[in-house]
């Protein structure tokens, strides 16, 4: 982790920092969107895949300030990676991410569960806002709170808000403003006072790391074992202290908990008049059917369904128009310039690529426009409670059946979609073997191999054989999935604590500027995150292609136009043929002939072998490079649209028709179209997922790790299954 | 020996009672923090559709947890 120097005083060098800190559910987010509107970003911890969004505010003054958004803690003896991050910033006047200013948010219709952070956070004498947030839904219910009181007692201001219709919003910036502007220094008693144990630990740790707040020196005793920013020697001094003192950290946590509860409970009753009892009769009634043994999983999956049927179908609407729009610009450009490299570089490179990136875009929109729905409304947590032990079995969580399902659409926006799993591990398991689940680009693939090899006939007079080899396929993913994700667990296999131990929240409407910020922002880490590294393969694969060793290309140019005048074919003919010669003679092609020993075993000949390059940049080109390598024409070629019935089979005869150099035997055998099958099902064959991942991860480590391990199953996989068939 | 406490994995739906302790100090400290404390009454809603998670109220906060959580905290008889 970087260590930045806190610069404290010298003005304008450090921009002023402000952390937004609340309890899960407490409505946080939507206060941040509120203060930041746009001006919002999302990144990462350093070393620790825990998300932060970032965003800038004005003061009324004009001054801006960055506002950090931490994740939802409950306090600050974390029992997650989320919280262990509020933890470490806390304990490290250092970090980077250290805030001059807090802002702490609290649920007013829940504020006797709400503070026992605040409190916490009180005692390590930062200027401090606490924001009593969802002021409107408390006047609704009759409850008054009487913040003068709260803020003479905890000596902090404290403004009543809504952060879903923004009152108040200027009051809070201008008592932030105020806390920056006097940068008078925090005289306030301690709001828990150390037991004698207590005391003597924190006092051997402030002078041994020269802490300054005696309860910062408290926590750092109870985690030095994990804080990242610690030195070994520290550490060790630490623990020394709490062996001589005989310390038992986590009974002292909890007792500190419970004291400071029974010191806040009363200030919050006296301050707060609750109506005796309103007890929200609409969740449980909701719940009675939504949470249903059976009609709670029968709900699931008719709105994964939907979700499904929104990425699969809806978005191809303006993914058509994405591809059509790039094309016709790629004809645009083909017309307007000369013909040579730079202008296939600018075609075939650099606008495929960026259309390979657009492409995603409708799909990632959609999928994130109803998630966020469905997290905002409080649904998540039940399909959490719900699926917990089944998912878990295979190292995953409840949330981790929406990126399977939706992977079998696309892997890219099903892998984002992971963001919402707050245990690392979990989170992890489900990234990694989201790919296995066949997503519609295989589609193409199976269709043109499934027509080659499977006859179509009748099982039983009801089933077609092809369609059910197709069905066997998606199960053969999801099924692997669920193997890889059980494997990863035993393998992983960390003594982390994990708990489900969730809140379900009380159901509401969604926030609809939540949701559009939320889908803009994923939108926007998307094209900025993995879309970088997919314009680059793009443009190196279009250059693998494009040129070979020495004047290669050049020569097999000559020889095709030879060859073709002498069969006298015409113009299309010819340019095919051409085209042919030179993606054979290319850097691709040669790869292809020298990785042929390698895919042998497999039942692939040097074509196949260009084409699994090729279709490295996304699956469905693998036909459209086996149509250039078979020669056909243009038109026939176009069979990635679904309705191209007609290329397909053209598509087919061709492969048929093929026969391996050496032995004269066909190519497509039933045991090669199959072995090819089983590849595709399983290889991780498509750049993007892999970009994404990283994107997610936060290193090529498990981006690395995925394409090897998928790669290496598939081969196994595929050679097993041409042994068995051949 | 009669026991002189149940759990959570013990109440009937729409049961509830007070607890009193946890036995797991790492949950212990979960719970506490989200408000779950010695003394909150602990009503049991319902199991979940496929076993062994617990939908339950705690003074008001709706909770899910699993069986062996569930299992580790104390009520009264």
């Amino acid at each position: 982790m970087a260590h930045l120097k806190f610069m404290h005083g010298d003005g304008d060098s450090h921009p002023l920092k402000i952390a937004l800190i609340g309890n899960p559910n407490s409505g946080k987010s939507t206060v941040f969107n509120q203060l930041t509107g746009l001006r919002q970003r999302t990144g990462n911890f350093p070393g620790v895949t825990v998300e932060v969004k970032e965003g800038t505010i004005h003061f009324p003054n004009g001054q801006e300030a960055v506002l950090y958004d931490f994740p939802g803690t409950y306090s600050l003896y974390p029992t997650s990676s989320d919280e262990k991050v509020v933890a470490t910033v806390m304990c490290n006047p250092a970090d980077p991410f250290f805030p001059d200013v807090l802002l702490y948010v609290a649920d007013v219709t829940k504020l006797e569960k709400h503070l026992l952070l605040f409190t916490q956070l009180l005692d390590l004498k930062l200027p401090m806002v606490l924001a009593l947030n969802m002021a409107d839904s408390a006047a609704g219910l009759g409850i008054k709170i009487n913040s003068q009181k709260l803020s003479e007692i905890f000596g902090v201001p404290v403004v009543p808000i809504s952060g879903r219709t923004g009152h108040n919003t200027m009051r809070l910036l201008l008592e932030m403003e105020k806390l920056v502007t006097q940068n008078a220094s925090i005289v306030r008693s301690p709001f828990y006072s150390f037991t004698e144990s207590e005391k003597q630990v924190a006092e051997a740790v402030r002078l041994n790391l020269s802490i300054e707040e005696p309860y910062r020196a408290l926590l750092t005793a109870h985690h030095a074992s994990w804080l990242p920013f610690l030195k070994n020697a520290e550490k060790e001094t630490v623990a020394a202290i709490l062996d001589t003192k005989k310390f038992q950290s986590l009974r002292a946590q909890v007792d500190e908990t419970l004291e400071r509860y029974d010191r806040f409970t009363p200030i919050t009753q006296a301050a707060i008049s609750t109506p005796p009892a309103f007890p929200n009769t609409g969740t449980d009634r909701i719940d009675a059917i939504l949470t249903h043994r059976v009609w709670g999983p029968t709900i699931f999956f008719l709105v994964m369904l939907l979700v499904f049927q929104a990425i699969f179908d809806w978005s191809t609407y303006p993914m058509d128009w994405i591809e059509q729009g790039f094309a016709m610009l790629g004809e645009f450009f083909t017309s307007k310039l000369p013909a040579a490299w730079y202008t296939e570089l600018l075609t075939d490179g650099i606008l495929a690529g960026l259309g390979g990136i657009l492409v995603f875009v409708p799909q990632i929109a959609l999928l994130f426009f109803l998630i966020s729905i469905l997290e905002e409304i409080g649904y998540m947590s039940r399909v959490v409670f719900m699926f917990d032990k089944t998912m878990r079995r295979f190292g995953m969580n409840g949330r981790s059946m929406v990126s399977l399902i939706s992977g079998s659409a696309c892997a890219v926006p099903a892998i984002m979609s992971s963001r919402t799993i707050s245990n690392w591990q979990e989170r992890l398991i489900t990234v990694m073997v989201t790919p296995f689940i066949s997503c519609s680009a295989r589609i193409p693939v199976y269709l043109v191999l499934i027509g080659l090899a499977v006859p179509a006939i009748k099982i039983a007079g009801v089933f077609n054989l092809q369609s059910l080899v197709f069905g066997a396929m998606y199960l053969l993913g999801l099924l692997t999935a669920f193997l890889a994700g059980w494997a990863m667990k035993r393998w992983l296999n960390r003594r982390e604590h994990s708990f489900l131990a969730i809140e379900l929240p009380v159901y509401r409407m969604p926030h609809w500027k939540n949701v559009l910020l939320n889908v803009w922002e994923n939108v926007r880490s998307f094209i900025a995150g993995a879309g970088k590294i997919i314009l680059i393969v793009s443009i190196a694969l279009w250059a693998l292609s494009r040129f070979g060793p020495g004047d290669a290309i050049a020569q097999a140019e000559k020889s095709a136009l030879v060859e073709a005048a002498e069969k006298g074919k015409d113009t299309t003919a010819t340019e095919d043929l051409v085209q042919q010669r030179r993606l054979e003679a290319s850097w691709a092609g040669q790869a292809g002939k020298w990785m042929e020993p390698a895919i042998r075993p497999l039942g692939y000949d040097w074509k196949i072998g260009i084409a699994l390059l090729t279709s490295f940049a996304a699956r469905e080109v693998f036909t459209g490079t086996l149509a250039v390598l078979y020669n056909m024409g243009d038109q026939e070629a176009d069979i990635t649209s679904r309705s191209e019935t007609e290329a397909k089979a053209t598509l087919r005869q061709k492969m048929k028709a093929e026969k391996f150099s050496d032995t004269g035997k066909p190519v497509y055998s039933l045991a090669t179209a199959l072995s090819l099958l089983v590849f595709y099902a399983l290889a991780m064959q498509c750049f993007s997922t892999l970009a994404v991942v990283r994107r997610e991860t936060g290193n090529w480590k498990w981006a690395g790790l995925q394409f090897v391990f998928m790669s290496m199953l598939a081969y196994l996989a595929a050679w097993a299954v041409y042994v068995l068939f051949s | 020996m009669q026991r002189r406490y149940r759990t959570i994995k013990d109440l009937k739906i729409n049961e509830s009672a007070k607890a009193i302790a946890f036995e797991d100090s790492n949950l212990a400290c979960k719970l506490t923090s989200m408000g779950v404390l010695p003394g909150t009454r602990i009503e049991m809603i319902r199991t979940s559709p496929f076993g062994s998670a617990y939908y339950v109220k705690a003074d008001g906060v709706r909770l899910a947890l699993r069986e062996e959580e569930a299992a580790s905290i104390l009520l009264e008889i």
